[in-house]
């Protein structure tokens, strides 16, 4: 019973060697990895450190020590400290633990064998929030009964998938909007007398698309073909994910106005630019300076995949000249045709269809933190163009065989200018005013249609590692101002309510981004 | 007319097929002297046997603090692509870290972990430093210029598509002032 204790403590000190033994040769083995200048590790051997100091017997073989060195229990065993059964009881439980540990690193080793082929770890399947923004807006407009003045919303819900499957599919991606759950109207086709489009079908996912690169060594001039839908290389807007943008609002150029159009072309909602399409392009970069991209797309707007429309196709291109990495002036055109009838997008008519753009950023690196932003658009819209859900067929003005709004084909124009400071130290450190002004002229061939905008705000980053993480709190005033919507035509569209575009606007949003 | 037309088209040939050669990021002048047969795993195992070698490494940042003008910088070394993007590629499996002395001022940034830099400089002896708790000795490298990719931890060939929509890579170099 006396001896109990001790054999506990000596248990105890043979265990901690023996660990640390372990250690050692853990880094004795990392250091082997490392080259063939690495010293050795050191060689388990098993030895006899001399005659038992009561036995006759010859003593089992020794545990396993380093060279030069003896075990414990030996050294005890040889100073007559501990018996030769209990030597042997020792010995018996260090080969148990030991057994007991191989047998967990085995376990260890087999468990990271298979996580070692998770697709989650190869790269092959990633997933993180686009955006996640929680808006809160006031408006000083009329409202319709059992309505408010002040919004609460999530704006945007998104979550991204992504992945890559080898060096010639290096990416697929897909993003999920889970506010995408409403039923998505289409535009019949027919004249005035027609039934609207009724809601039909929805969209679950705003993006999906993979890349194909072909052949390695093209890369980056002829980089990879993609396929599918995403944000369109349109400008710097469009393109820009709705998680990294400078202002809450979307820019009039991807989409103004509301309700229905009339016979000058300038009413209604008018979606310029669609910021995602279905398409296939190829895109590279020369000189690491010169970035294209050219394909052909739908034109019927993310919508299409669900109500089935598949439009006339248009073919689209930009030229990106690189000053510095992050600065850079670029052209953008896009031809084709439109029609108004089974359209997803606001205010094509049937005709020609053409856009043209201008855009420039300017990252300073001379004050770092300050960046000027601008585009400017031009582009011709069909005639007889429409609204989604009001029929429409045909180019004609007489509504009650065409339907639509009856105006002729217009030229549309519209530019906006944006400039932001991140301060970078001091109290204001991480907070960012920024301002933006644009103008969209919705006919250039007459007047009183102008809609301006002036954005003031300012931005707090929580953090702020674009493109992988951005959390911030935004807070911008809009002055809004919409002259009309043509001569002798009432600025309100709908009325006793008010138009949202002529009413001042204050928003405030809260983001999160992280992937 | 034709003459203009011929030109034209030869000048885009050109600037295509110029734009197929191999991307330089550092001048010559910087490059010269550089160790193009440089062993790098040679130099990690014995880094005080090979000082003094000007030397050409990519990497990506493990850690990066900056004091006093000074950016220490520990890499993971990657192997340095042609294609699909110039620069330090992850695809293939790193080679062990070292250790980068800068002498300059670096936005915090550009210094995050996993951001792929490419380190023009000379070998130094080993250096024990702090890696996460643990004193690891590390080859050291002294580095005139840097090249800084600041991806974040992603591939450079990712840009400038990563995430949902378009996002330039910002990439900068930096050399020290004598240079």
């Amino acid at each position: 019973m006396e001896i109990r204790p001790s054999v506990a403590s000596i248990s105890g000190l043979v265990g901690t060697a023996v660990l640390s033994l372990c250690v050692t040769t853990s880094w004795a083995d990392n250091t082997t990895r490392q080259g063939p200048m690495a010293s050795p590790p050191h060689i388990m051997v098993a030895q006899a450190m001399g005659p038992a100091p009561n036995g006759t017997a010859t003593p089992p073989p020794a545990p396993e020590i380093p060279l030069g060195g003896t075990s414990i229990e030996d050294l005890l065993m040889q100073k007559g400290t501990i018996t030769k059964e209990e030597w042997i009881q020792i010995r018996a439980e260090q080969e148990y633990k030991g057994g007991e540990r191989d047998k967990r690193v085995d376990t260890l080793d087999e468990w990271k064998s298979k996580a070692e082929l998770l697709p989650i770890l190869r790269d092959k399947v990633n997933f993180g929030l686009n955006a996640l923004q929680w808006l809160y807006t006031h408006q000083d407009a009329h409202v319709p009964e059992g309505r408010s003045q002040d919004n609460f919303s999530i704006r945007r819900s998104e979550i991204l998938f992504w992945g890559r499957i080898s060096d010639t599919l290096p990416r697929w991606h897909t993003l999920m909007e889970f506010q995408s759950i409403n039923l998505l109207n289409n535009t019949p086709t027919g004249g005035s007398a027609a039934t609207g489009g009724v809601p039909t079908s929805s969209t679950f996912f705003r993006e999906a698309y993979l890349d194909i690169r072909p052949v390695q060594s093209w890369a980056p001039n002829v980089n990879y073909f993609r396929m599918g839908i995403f944000r369109m290389p349109f400008g710097i807007f469009t393109e820009t994910s709705g998680g990294l943008r400078d202002v809450i609002s979307s820019p009039y150029l991807t989409s103004v106005g509301s309700g229905v159009g009339n016979r000058t072309g300038s009413a209604g909602t008018i979606d310029f630019l669609q910021e995602r399409d279905y398409f296939l392009d190829m895109r590279g970069k020369l000189l690491n300076r010169l970035e294209y991209v050219a394909g052909i797309m739908n034109n019927n707007n993310y919508t299409a995949n669900a109500t089935g429309s598949n439009a006339p196709k248009s073919f689209y291109s930009r030229v990106r000249l690189f000053g510095s990495d992050v600065s850079f002036i670029s052209f953008t055109t896009i031809q084709g045709e439109s029609n108004n009838a089974n359209t997803n997008i606001n205010g094509r008519g049937k005709g020609a269809f053409d856009r043209y753009g201008l855009d420039f950023r300017y990252t300073s690196k001379i004050l770092p933190g300050f960046m000027i932003q601008g585009e400017i658009w031009q582009g011709h819209d069909g005639a007889n163009q429409t609204t989604i859900g009001r029929p429409a067929n045909g180019a004609c003005d007489v509504q009650t065989i065409c339907g639509g709004s009856g105006a002729p084909g217009v030229q549309r124009r519209t530019w906006y200018v944006l400039a932001k400071y991140l301060i970078t130290d001091g109290p204001l450190e991480n907070f960012e005013p920024v301002v933006m002004y644009e103008q969209f002229d919705p006919n250039t061939r007459i007047g009183n249609d102008l809609y301006t905008r002036t954005i003031v705000g300012v931005s707090y980053y929580f953090e702020n590692f674009p493109p992988k993480v951005q959390s911030k709190l935004q807070v911008n005033y809009e002055f809004r101002h919409h002259s009309g919507n043509g001569p002798n035509n009432v600025v309100d569209p709908t009325r006793g309510v008010g138009d949202p575009f002529a009413q001042n606007a204050f928003l405030v949003q809260w983001q999160i981004r992280f992937m | 007319m034709k003459t203009y037309r011929s030109a034209i088209l030869i000048t885009l040939i050109g600037i295509v097929l110029s734009g197929c050669g191999p991307e330089r990021i550092f001048s010559a002048k910087v490059l010269d002297g550089v160790d193009p047969n440089f062993d790098f795993a040679a130099w990690r195992m014995v880094p005080n046997a090979k000082g003094g070698k000007k030397v050409q490494l990519g990497g990506r940042i493990v850690q990066a603090p900056q004091k006093d003008g000074l950016v220490t910088m520990v890499l993971t070394q990657l192997p340095i692509a042609e294609h699909p993007a110039y620069g330090p590629t992850d695809r293939e499996r790193g080679r062990g870290e070292f250790l980068v002395y800068f002498n300059g001022k670096i936005p915090t940034n550009h210094l995050q972990p996993g951001n792929r830099v490419i380190a023009i400089g000379t070998t130094q002896n080993a250096v024990v430093v702090a890696i996460e708790d643990s004193q690891r000795s590390l080859p050291a490298l002294t580095a005139q210029c840097l090249h800084i990719w600041n991806t974040g931890g992603k591939e450079i060939a990712d840009f400038p598509n990563f995430g949902a929509g378009y996002q330039p890579l910002e990439e900068e170099t930096y050399c020290t002032e004598s240079r």
